[in-house]
């Protein structure tokens, strides 16, 4: 909201206060203030001239020749349009050398020139011209007699106006969602009334009486609907429409509203003054019915006055009369009734409405007005009259002629929200943190009584505070919310600060952060990996390509652009999603994110909350083929990414590494018929378990590390020129913290130096690499310590269909150091055991 | 000694003496001892051929052939510490050293840096005993709004710019109905269903705004709510505890003012600013403040006696304060980043310089 200086001076006098010392009062007493500009400020550039003579130009008719004293030095010559300039006048001259607005945000410097061959030395300007608005009809005359004004020919235009700091107004801009609880300051009386507590001076009065009314019958009004609680209607008869005062126009322009005639101004002018929407009726376009507040019908149409028709419902609420609408209620006025440049007669509308039906109706049109905003804040019922006594009051002024031809109408059921609230002054130094010293039940009471509020019984332990109607709609109804006022009264800032004081204890450990934390830790350091964080809403086109885009989902119906409706049920996706553009961009991409998902088939609790999952998420994407050859299978992003996995869950202790030939982990191709994402490889992927002590999976499935499913990969263009080796992988975090923890434990260091022997078989090439190595550590019958595969070989030196893989194996004993005994009878054993297996033992 | 030295004998040790003064490699003094000390060598033929002697000979030659072994030995021994001695000033040599030559380059990973303020704020919190906390980010009406003391019409929920959502195209009714959380602050309600005064905690996690993104708006950003609740809690010991944590974070005293502002489940509701760190001088204004001196870095408050009621807490015994901090703010002003869009861009170019 914008707030004019000047303006807040007619309500409290501003004398000794500078705009950025009341913007910085407000701002830490009231509400931030997010700006202070000075307003048109080319009226500190340009400067008083007197127009001493104007003859006609000898070669356009339009134009005039003018001598203009500006104070010192010769006169100016000035060629002007302007048919109103004439000698006397005092005008407003940009001089050569002054900037001048140029209308869009920039400003032109005026400079010496010749028009049709006569020479100007400057320029004589209209309001537009100087950012005061539309007017360009003519030159701007100022406000001055020029008789007894001479001292003030030559000075700049706003010091001659009355400047406060060099220009002639100033411009508040009040951060608007700071007032949103405050219906009283959405008017310049209403942060006069902040100022003149902050400072200590009373407010200026303004009337808050109807002059007296003729005998004439009122204009009927009726109220029907339940969301009008008190409705006014005043007959104004003698008026006689124009251009509204040079102070008012500029200062609605300062507030930032467009001035249009004088009775549209000043409706708006005490709107922005007093904060209570207003509305004007040409009288003689409404009915002899009178009003009728009523609430639409289904379909019933109007015609606002900005000319739209709206379609309506029986949510929305209607002033109508004759059974025709002529305003929708509360948010802006009909087309046919509106005040026009000849209305003599009228009907002033000052109702209050209720904050929630004007708020959806304006929500549901999409159409939010100056007005509608200020009901939605739930408006005080009691402003309504006095409202209408300041707008009549200000007519008055300007046209004295006016008169109120009957008694004011009044519809609606309102009651005075006044109120009383226990205050308890030990209770508001208890919780600001203040004592006695520093706040005392005096400075609580001059606090209170300064902002409005009425004290009783301040010489007791509990107060009872009377709250003003004005405040309590809706703001004030707590002791909380008078210890607001009294601590914004004190400064919040002055209040001393304090430790917390507290028992010592232990935080509670929170093991699904501890993990995730953990895995951070590990996958971002020896891993290597960049940890990344994306979206929650998965695009449209991500899911296509990836073929789960008939997956149920939860969508935001108001998503940020078509497409982006999607909230993801797993991290995976969206990793994947940024695989194509970080390979292009850097070759590679190893990246994980630990995140959450949302399945909404699985409700909880009371309020049916869809299942939250929690996962790390994990992409190893790097450009060129995959290779076809198994003896590669080292340095695929599957296995790569398969011992980045394995590393995290031993490090997390979900499962240790393996030891005497046991794995730490058993892996496991899942079935033709498990479900498995469709973006994955059937035929390579896998699901690892931890491992009891001889080797059999055990508790929940703790990690899926799949190959990307190569159509996907094609359909994410990864694929051709621009193929790439993706493999991705997804640990549930939720099934972690379910999983037993198995703890690092220390392993002896042998005391018996081992024995190292290479064995290699030749095996059937579907023969897994985990039933060879059970044959090898059984053959050790206890001894075999480790087992390494170390060569993986297809091709020409094996038989077809055969492949042949080779292992580094320890052999060690806790009693004894091995000799060639003992390894002779191990080898005889894996001799027999390869046969077992449908393989061989090599020898060569 | 060597006067005593038969000329047959000093013509041996002259020859060795020369090989090894020559003798510039380990190598070199083995052949050495190889040819004079060794089996089969000089001074064993030298022995070898004593009996061959009259007897009243032998003993010079004998001693005469161990005077050489000795001698050459000697000069093995001194030229062998020489030569080592030469070998290690060689190796002090920084003779062709280039330290401009690129170290070799390890692979590394990084950690968000989102991630890494949030680390950085919970071990300061966690330090004063604070609770760290989590909460869903689709949430429902009644923990976003209802709850927090925005019933259904309130025009504060205009400031949040909700995303509203559906499931299998079917919007719920009222306080039931599903959005993305506009803020942490639902996890105050939560906390106060869950544990019993006194309690203090913080909730790191990312909310959701339906705004256009641009270089400074994100529709998907992070805070941290803090709230806590006790008996005796003051204005004072909000500005105390922010304060506190704001001198960790930075590492140096920060000034904070703090204003009126308004969020319906406060009361008094506050907006905490720091003086700008980033200020050459400090309120002298500079870019990242906009020239105010000030940078706006929490919303707060004491917690609405509503909001304690409605989860059950006893008003008159228990007061509270609540926080949230902007934590992609922060993390925007640590690091310098000028365009949030790179937080939740998955861009590795911007992820691996952290």
């Amino acid at each position: 909201m914008f707030i004019s200086y000047s303006w807040l001076n007619r309500h409290v006098d501003l004398a000794g206060v500078s705009p950025h010392d009341l913007a910085r009062d407000l701002t830490l007493q009231t509400a931030e203030v997010e700006g202070v500009e000075p307003f048109a400020p080319a009226l500190a550039d340009v400067i008083v001239g007197h127009v001493l003579s104007r003859e006609a130009h000898p070669d356009a008719d339009k134009l005039g020749i003018t001598k203009v004293n500006v104070g010192s030095g010769e006169p100016l010559q000035i060629v002007c349009g302007a048919p109103n300039v004439g000698p006397g006048q005092l005008v407003a001259v940009a001089v050569i050398g002054t900037n001048l607005p140029d209308g869009n945000g920039g400003t032109f410097k005026i400079k010496k020139s010749k028009i049709r061959g006569v020479e100007s030395m400057g320029m004589i300007c209209s309001e537009r011209e100087l950012g005061l608005g539309d007017e360009h009809d003519g030159i701007w005359v100022l406000p001055f007699a020029p008789d007894d004004n001479g001292h003030l020919i030559g000075l700049p235009v706003a010091a001659a106006l009355g400047a406060t700091e060099g220009h002639y107004d100033w411009v508040i801009e009040i951060d608007n969602k700071s007032l949103t609880h405050r219906p009283d300051l959405w008017g310049h009386r209403g942060i006069a009334g902040e100022v003149a507590a902050i400072l200590g001076r009373d407010m200026r009065p303004i009337a808050t009486e109807l002059p007296a009314h003729g005998d004439a019958q009122s204009v009927p009004v009726h109220v029907e609907s339940k969301g009008c609680s008190r409705y006014i209607g005043i007959a104004i008869d003698g008026l006689k429409n124009g251009k509204a005062p040079e102070w008012m126009r500029h200062m609605l322009l300062a507030a930032g509203q467009r001035p249009i005639n004088l009775l549209v101004d000043i409706s708006n002018f005490v709107m922005l003054d007093v904060a209570q929407p207003n509305h004007l009726f040409d009288r003689t376009e409404l009915k002899a019915d009178g009003i009728l507040v009523r609430d639409a019908r289904e379909g019933e149409t109007m015609v606002t006055l900005d000319g739209e028709k709206r379609t309506l419902s029986t949510a929305d609420m209607l002033i109508t009369s004759g059974g025709e609408a002529v305003a929708l209620a509360g948010v802006m006025g009909g087309e046919a009734s509106k005040i026009g440049e000849s209305t003599t007669q009228m009907l002033l509308e000052v109702a209050t409405f209720a904050p929630a039906q004007i708020r959806r109706t304006s929500q549901r049109l999409g159409l939010r007005t100056d007005s509608s905003g200020r009901f939605e804040k739930h408006l005080d019922p009691t402003l309504p009259m006095k409202a209408a006594a300041h707008l009549v009051s200000l007519l008055a002024e300007l046209q004295p002629g006016i008169s109120l031809p009957s008694a004011p109408s009044e519809g609606g059921a309102w009651t005075d929200p006044a109120c009383d609230v226990r205050v308890r002054p030990n209770r508001v130094r208890a919780v600001l943190g203040l004592d006695a010293e520093l706040l005392s039940n005096q400075r609580m009471e001059v606090m209170l009584t300064s902002l409005g509020f009425g004290v009783s019984g301040a010489d007791t332990e509990s107060w009872t505070v009377r709250v003003p109607s004005a405040r309590a709609t809706k703001d004030v109804g707590l002791e909380e919310d008078l210890i607001e006022e009294i601590g914004r009264s004190y400064r919040y800032d002055n209040i001393p600060e304090q430790r917390v004081l507290a028992e010592i204890a232990p935080v509670p450990r929170d093991e699904r952060r501890n993990l995730a934390r953990r895995i951070q830790d590990r996958l971002s350091g020896s891993s290597a990996f960049d940890e990344v964080m994306t979206h929650s809403f998965l695009e449209g086109n991500l899911c296509e390509k990836l073929g789960i885009a008939m997956e149920p989902t939860i969508r935001a119906i108001n998503p940020v652009a078509e497409g982006y409706e999607r909230i993801r049920r797993s991290v995976v996706p969206s990793l994947l999603g940024l695989v194509p553009n970080n390979l292009q961009l850097r070759g590679e991409a190893y990246l994980y994110e630990v995140g959450k998902g949302y399945l909404p088939e699985v409700t909880q609790g009371e309020f049916q909350e869809p299942t939250e999952i929690h996962e790390v998420g994990l992409v190893l994407a790097r450009s060129g083929s995959v290779s076809v050859s198994v003896a590669d299978f080292a340095n695929t992003s599957l296995f790569l990414l398969k011992g980045t996995v394995e590393d995290l869950l031993y490090s997390l202790e979900r499962a240790r590494p393996g030891r005497a030939g046991i794995p730490g982990l058993v892996w496991v191709k899942p079935g033709e018929g498990e479900l498995i994402p469709p973006f994955a490889h059937r035929g390579r992927c896998m699901v690892a378990f931890a491992s009891d002590a001889k080797g059999n999976a055990t508790g929940p499935e703790l990690a899926f590390v799949s190959a990307i499913e190569p159509g996907v990969g094609a359909a994410l263009g990864l694929a051709g020129d621009s193929v790439a080796d993706v493999a991705f992988a997804s640990v549930s975090i939720d099934s972690l913290l379910s999983a037993p923890e198995k703890p690092v434990l220390h392993r002896p260091i042998p005391r018996f130096p081992g024995v190292k022997v290479d064995v290699a078989f030749a095996l059937g090439e579907d023969t897994l690499a985990s039933d060879a190595e059970a044959i090898i550590v059984q053959s050790g019958k206890g001894l075999v310590a480790d087992v390494q595969l170390f060569d993986l070989y297809q091709g020409e030196k094996v038989a077809k269909g055969m492949k042949s893989m080779a292992w580094h194996v320890l052999l060690q004993s806790d009693t004894k150091t091995l000799g060639d005994k003992d390894l002779h009878k191990f080898l005889t054993r894996v001799e027999g055991g390869a046969k077992r297996i449908g393989g061989e033992l090599r020898k060569d | 000694m060597e006067t005593t030295l038969q000329p047959e004998l000093h013509q041996h040790l002259q020859d060795a003496k020369a090989r090894i003064d020559a003798a510039t490699a380990a190598e070199e003094l083995r052949a050495v001892e190889r040819d004079y000390i060794d089996k089969g060598g000089v001074v064993a033929g030298l022995l070898a051929a004593i009996t061959t002697l009259p007897p009243e000979q032998r003993r010079d030659a004998g001693q005469g052939a161990n005077i050489l072994k000795g001698a050459v030995l000697k000069a093995l021994g001194d030229r062998k510490a020489e030569l080592e001695a030469m070998a290690i000033d060689a190796a002090r040599s920084g003779h062709g050293f280039d330290p401009s030559l690129p170290g070799t380059s390890i692979r590394r990973g990084s950690l968000h840096p989102v991630t890494r303020v949030t680390r950085e704020l919970e071990d300061i919190f966690s330090s004063m005993g604070y609770d760290i906390l989590d909460g869903p980010e689709v949430e429902i009406d009644v923990y976003n709004f209802e709850r927090l003391n925005i019933p259904g019409d309130h025009p504060a929920r205009d400031m949040h710019d909700t995303f509203w959502c559906e499931v299998n195209g079917a919007e719920r009714d009222s306080n039931m109905g599903l959005l993305l959380r506009t803020h942490t602050s639902c996890v105050q309600v939560r906390t106060m269903e869950r544990l019993q005064p006194p309690f203090r905690v913080v909730v790191p996690g990312r909310v959701f705004r339906q705004e256009t993104v641009d270089a400074s708006h994100e529709h998907t950003f992070h805070q941290m709510e803090g709230l806590v609740v006790g008996e005796g809690l003051t204005v004072g010991h909000l500005i105390g505890t922010m304060k506190t944590f704001l001198r960790e974070v930075f590492q140096k005293e920060i000034e904070v003012r703090l204003r009126p502002g308004y969020f319906p489940f406060v009361e008094p509701g506050f907006e905490l600013d720091a003086r700008c760190p980033f200020c050459a001088t400090p309120g002298a204004g500079c870019r990242v403040c906009k020239q105010t001196g000030w940078v706006e870095l929490c919303p707060c408050g004491m917690v609405h006696p509503a909001v304690l009621q409605m989860s059950g807490i006893d008003t008159e015994k228990y007061t509270g304060f609540a926080f949230g901090l902007g934590l992609s703010r922060l993390v925007m002003l640590r690091y310098e980043i000028d365009d949030i869009r790179h937080l939740m861009g998955g861009d590795t170019r911007f992820l691996s310089q952290f």
